[in-house]
């Protein structure tokens, strides 16, 4: 179930239910839930892949292979949400970095939903 | 369920607020009227949804208002440019909010002010650093906004801490009240600056794909280079072939139920399974097909192997792609037998996957590795992204070749000077010897090792550096104990490891050190004794005596636990350094007397000389002169029919050797460090260094004399002989016919005149002394040049024997007479002779003449010296030390007649060389020359700098430089 958030009458996005290896993180916003919360209610900040739909999906859009986790409460008044700029997604937990792309299929939706997609710098 | 889909559209709206102009708001703003009323309308019914605390319209009135106004000066000027902006934007879609985000704003920017809320460190379990993350997170939602906290950071590298966002410090207590896994005692600020530095986390660049290189992270294979050979993304694991390294004989045992020692004490080295080896130890070996590749797999107690491999199935978290950098020796253990360097085109593609931007230079020389091009050779003339454009070497092709720099590889010719840019030998220099496809071989400049690298990892330049010689506190020839308790000497540094040559004298075992892994550094003076039971210390110089480096000899660099490091630069392994037990080895120059000491007169005046500390250990000393006197005892040859200078060790004076030092090998060859080689002798300079066994044996020879008391290996045992004059053999050589014997030389000496004015009275008169006496030319003749100083040496020698005085001029011109010449200044005989006669000495002049053709006088000797008239302290057991003056020093067994008392005024003793210590002049005070060309003669000690005492000689007047230990204090008489 989606926990609705009270404070800034924004959505708050799913908290992992735990903290091991399950944990996967967006490769779009870099939302950080367990592979079941993906494959039942995919990601909140973005919809348009609808994982939820196709637990395909899932693997493809999310991956284990992220650093650090960061709990963001209030995104839009954290310094530490813009500059990770993952201001403007839901209450959450993000995680600081992925370390792969999203496929040219996954990228060419983005670019349908006009979301914008910035992959992950290389070293 | 209409609501929950409602919301996130809020949120969407708020954040379109942020960019929309002010105008546009007054139509948002009654649009959000009507969702807020729909919302409270339905609210009643999802309260159980919804935070009940939640000020929700309060909330977003605020920031309606606040966020428009600012752009509100903007809009004035030009508010249809930005009208037109705006709706050029939303013409497309609604979704376009991230726009800004990505792209227009430096992250510059978004650096931290001091309005931004700030980041507290706090301490947490360690472990829990994630779920106190997610902890607090669900905490804010449950208590709304009660909690002010901005975000909890968890960063996956360190450990025991959070940081926590929020504007202050109390706002984070609050957050953390209860929390239990976080300890609220400390909450730490985080400088502004250093803000950024928390949140920025390379992110792993390298996928882990097939063929990939990775280093395991845990376990046996620890820190071991791996292929990746499969991937299993979904399940997070991965296939990899290392390097087995598995113990064959305990797998054995403990599949035959045997004792298996529980206590895993060293990590079986890396090799590649043997599977017949294996059946020999009836350990069981299945050979299945894995069905997926229809790959043959030998199945050993569960683990898989193939071609010697192991494969592994791993977890991808406890593989390590970062920096991997495989090792040259690495890559070559991984090459399948057969196969060839261009084999591992896969590896290079990961190598070249390494590489870092900018790796390609303007100039650079380069090869095609792939494609239709390859083996075309080029130069670089521009650098794009991903796309190097070459000057091709080759005729007939276009000017410039754009090619893939995956394609391309450094190359350089044999005769390049390069530097070392990464790898384990990271800041090396050298001359590329050799090269083979990608691979480079170079001379270091320093160590002169060969090196083999990739030709990607050096860089042309004229640089000459030895790379990294120091690590923390640990540097180059250091002693170090290491984490198992084993100890050894850093023989070379690498960038990130030592090498280190272990304690363990059996074999050289050389053991790569990680810094952490070293205990500490051993700086101890430690002492051990040799075979004889010397006493060595760090710097003797030993020979060894057995085991695989038996006959090396060099300085003892480290001692520790009865183990000696001796450095011998001939020694082309492991940098010189030889490792061997303490017993094993012989000091140069030490006794071999066993340690009967005590029992051993002569030994102990031996063990004596050889241990105080005036006699120089230090090989950066060697004693100075050689012991030219001795080589004329054993000149004669003994029954040998040897050159006397076999075996002794020699300094070349001349020519292209100049300088190096080495031991006559036959009378033509000496072994230097490029082996034997032949040296004119007359090129060859004094004697630097005798090894004992060569004394011993030359004195055996030379004793042939019953009263000679050159049976010692002592070289200083000339002292008492001459100085007594007193046994008959020595009476009988001054026989008139022997001075006028010895008379031809002294006149060939330039100092001559010196020496008849000094003693006018006893030599003068002697009609023989003219220069260029006929029959002094007679003996001369033989030994042309410079041999004549030790001429008289050798007759003296043989005059001493008297079996043979009839034949000692006959022997004159052997061989090896001129051979010692060279390094005896030519003054010798005669300054050493002059103060030799000093008043209250019991000298006769044919004593007097005997002193100066011994030995000692001629060579440039060091040892006892000592002397009548010179002040020494007596120390006897039980007896304190008391000073007193040398009257005579005995003949038998160098013991001295002592008068007691600073002036030499109190009773008369008799006391052993170990006994006796002399007392060091002080600036002004007179002197006596103990050793070297000028032994014998008085002066003043008009300054002393360091060890070197600047001595003005009484006869000559002259100003030398001498040794502070060849000086004795004179007390005149």
């Amino acid at each position: 179930m989606v926990n609705q958030g009270g404070g800034g009458s924004v959505a708050v996005a799913q908290i992992p239910t735990s903290f091991g290896h399950e944990l996967r993180a967006c490769l779009r916003c870099r939302l950080v839930k367990t592979y079941d919360q993906f494959r039942e209610s995919g990601c909140e900040n973005c919809p348009f892949f609808q994982m939820e739909d196709d637990h395909e999906r899932v693997v493809d859009c999310t991956t284990p292979n992220f650093t650090g986790l960061i709990s963001v409460m209030d995104p839009t008044r954290s310094w530490a949400a813009r500059w990770l700029r993952i201001g403007k997604f839901a209450p959450g937990c993000y995680t600081l970095a992925v370390s792969e792309a999203l496929n040219p299929d996954l990228q060419n939706i983005c670019e349908e939903e006009h979301v914008p997609y910035v992959p992950p710098k290389r070293v | 369920m209409n609501i929950c889909e409602c919301i996130p559209h809020v949120a969407l709206l708020r954040n379109l607020f942020e960019i929309l102009p002010f105008f546009l708001t007054i139509f948002l703003l009654k649009l959000l009227a009507g969702l807020l009323i729909f919302m409270f309308w339905y609210l009643p019914a999802y309260t159980d949804f919804i935070d009940p605390g939640a000020d929700i319209p309060d909330e977003d009135d605020r920031r309606l208002h606040r966020r428009p106004l600012l752009p509100r000066e903007d809009e004035q000027e030009d508010v249809e440019e930005i009208e037109r902006r705006i709706q050029e934007r939303y013409a497309r879609s609604l979704n376009v909010e991230y726009d800004e985000e990505a792209t227009d704003v430096e992250q510059q920017a978004l650096l931290p002010s001091v309005r931004d809320p700030k980041l507290w460190m706090v301490k947490c379990a360690i472990g829990r650093e994630r779920e106190v993350a997610v902890c607090l997170m669900q905490k804010c939602i449950d208590r709304g906004p009660e909690l002010q906290i901005r975000s909890a950071v968890a960063l996956d590298h360190l450990k025991n801490f959070i940081y926590i966002e929020a504007d202050k410090e109390a706002h984070v207590k609050e957050a953390i009240k209860g929390m239990r896994n976080i300890f609220t005692g400390k909450i730490m600020l985080v400088p502004i600056k250093e803000m950024t530095d928390v949140l920025s986390v390379e992110s792993k660049a390298i996928d882990i794909s097939r063929d990939t290189w990775v280093r395991l992270k845990i376990g046996t294979y620890k820190g071991d280079l791996a292929k990746v050979v499969d991937v299993d993304n979904v399940r997070q694991r991965a296939t990899v072939k290392v390097i087995p390294r598995i113990d064959l004989q305990a797998l054995s045992n403990k599949l035959e139920g045997r004792e298996v020692p529980k206590k895993k004490a060293f990590t079986p080295p890396a090799r590649f399974m043997n599977i017949d080896e294996a059946r020999e130890l009836h350990i069981r070996v299945e050979r299945r097909r894995d069905p997926a590749t229809g790959d043959y797999f030998e199945k050993i107690e569960g683990m898989m192997f193939k071609d010697g491999f192991l494969y592994k199935n791993v977890s991808l978290k406890s593989l390590s792609t970062q920096n991997v950098q495989p090792t040259f020796d690495e890559l070559e253990k991984f090459r399948q037998p057969g196969e060839t360097g261009d084999g591992d085109m896969s590896s290079l593609s990961t190598l070249f996957a390494n590489r870092k931007k900018g790796h390609f230079m303007k100039g650079d020389r380069v090869i095609v590795v792939k494609g239709d091009l390859r083996n075309l050779k080029g130069w670089v003339e521009k650098v794009e992204e991903d796309t190097v454009h070459i000057k091709p070497n080759e005729k007939g092709l276009p000017k410039t070749l754009a090619i893939s720099d995956k394609d391309l590889c450094k190359y350089f010719e044999p005769g390049n000077h390069v530097k070392v840019v990464s790898g384990a030998t990271e800041g090396a220099t050298g001359m590329v010897v050799s090269v083979e496809g990608h691979v480079v071989n170079l001379v270091s400049d320093t160590t002169k090792e060969l090196i083999r690298v990739f030709a990607d990892n050096v860089v042309e330049s004229s640089e000459v550096t030895s790379g990294v010689t120091k690590i923390g506190d640990y540097e180059l020839h250091d002693l170090v104990v290491l984490d198992d308790n084993s100890f050894g000497v850093i023989i070379r540094v690498e960038s990130e490891a030592f090498q280190v040559l272990k304690g363990v004298p059996e074999r050289p075992d050389v053991a790569l050190a990680r810094l952490r892994e070293i205990k500490y550094k051993v700086d101890k003076k430690i002492f051990a004794k040799d075979r004889y039971k010397n006493t060595l210390s760090v710097k003797d110089v030993v020979k060894i005596l057995d085991g695989p480096c038996k006959g090396k000899q060099g300085p003892v660099e480290h001692i520790y636990k009865g183990v000696l490091f001796i450095y011998d630069r001939h020694h082309l392994e492991h940098a010189g350094f030889i490792c061997v037990k303490s017993d094993s080895c012989m000091m140069v120059g030490g006794s071999r007397a066993n340690g009967e000491r005590n029992g051993n007169s002569l030994t102990s005046k031996f063990s004596h000389l050889r241990t105080p500390p005036r006699v120089p250990h230090s090989p950066m000393r060697p004693p100075r002169g050689g012991y030219g006197g001795h080589n004329n005892f054993g000149g004669r040859g003994g029954g040998r029919g040897h050159d006397a200078l076999i075996g002794a060790t020699v300094k070349i004076r001349l020519g292209h050797y100049k300088g190096c030092k080495g031991r006559v090998k036959d009378v033509k060859a000496i072994d230097g460090n490029l082996g034997p080689f032949a040296v004119d002798r007359s090129h060859i300079s004094d004697n630097v260094n005798v090894t004992p066994s060569r004394e011993t044996s030359r004195y055996g020879m030379g004793s042939e004399t019953p009263m000679h008391p050159s049976r010692t290996p002592l070289h200083p045992y000339m002292t008492p002989m001459r100085d007594s004059g007193v046994t008959p053999y020595h009476d009988g050589m001054r026989t008139p016919m022997r001075d006028r014997a010895w008379n031809p030389y002294t006149p060939m000496s330039p100092p001559r005149d010196n020496w008849e004015d000094g003693n006018p009275g006893s030599w003068g008169t002697s009609p023989q002394y003219q220069p260029g006496s006929p029959p002094s030319r007679a003996y001369e003749a033989p030994t042309p040049g410079s041999g004549w100083t030790n001429t008289p040496s050798n007759n003296y020698n043989e005059a001493g024997t008297p079996r043979d005085s009839g034949s000692a001029y006959a022997n004159a011109p052997s061989p090896y007479l001129p051979s010692t010449p060279g390094g005896q200044p030519p003054m010798t005989p005669s300054s050493a002779y002059l103060p030799g006669t000093p008043g209250g000495q019991p000298m006769t002049p044919g004593s007097g003449g005997l002193d100066m053709m011994s030995p000692v006088v001629g060579a440039d000797s060091e040892g006892p010296w000592f002397l009548p008239g010179i002040l020494v302290n007596v120390r006897r057991p039980g007896d304190d030390t008391t000073p007193g003056v040398i009257r005579e020093v005995l003949p038998v067994d160098g013991s001295s007649k002592i008068a007691l008392g600073s002036s030499g005024n109190g009773d008369v003793v008799t006391a052993l060389p170990n006994e006796i210590e002399v007392v060091p002049p002080r600036k002004l005070d007179k002197i006596k020359i103990m050793g070297g060309a000028h032994r014998g003669a008085t002066g003043k000690l008009i300054g002393i700098d360091g060890t070197d005492g600047i001595v003005k000689v009484d006869d000559t007047l002259d100003v030398k430089i001498l040794d502070m230990v060849s000086l004795a204090k004179l007390v005149q008489a």
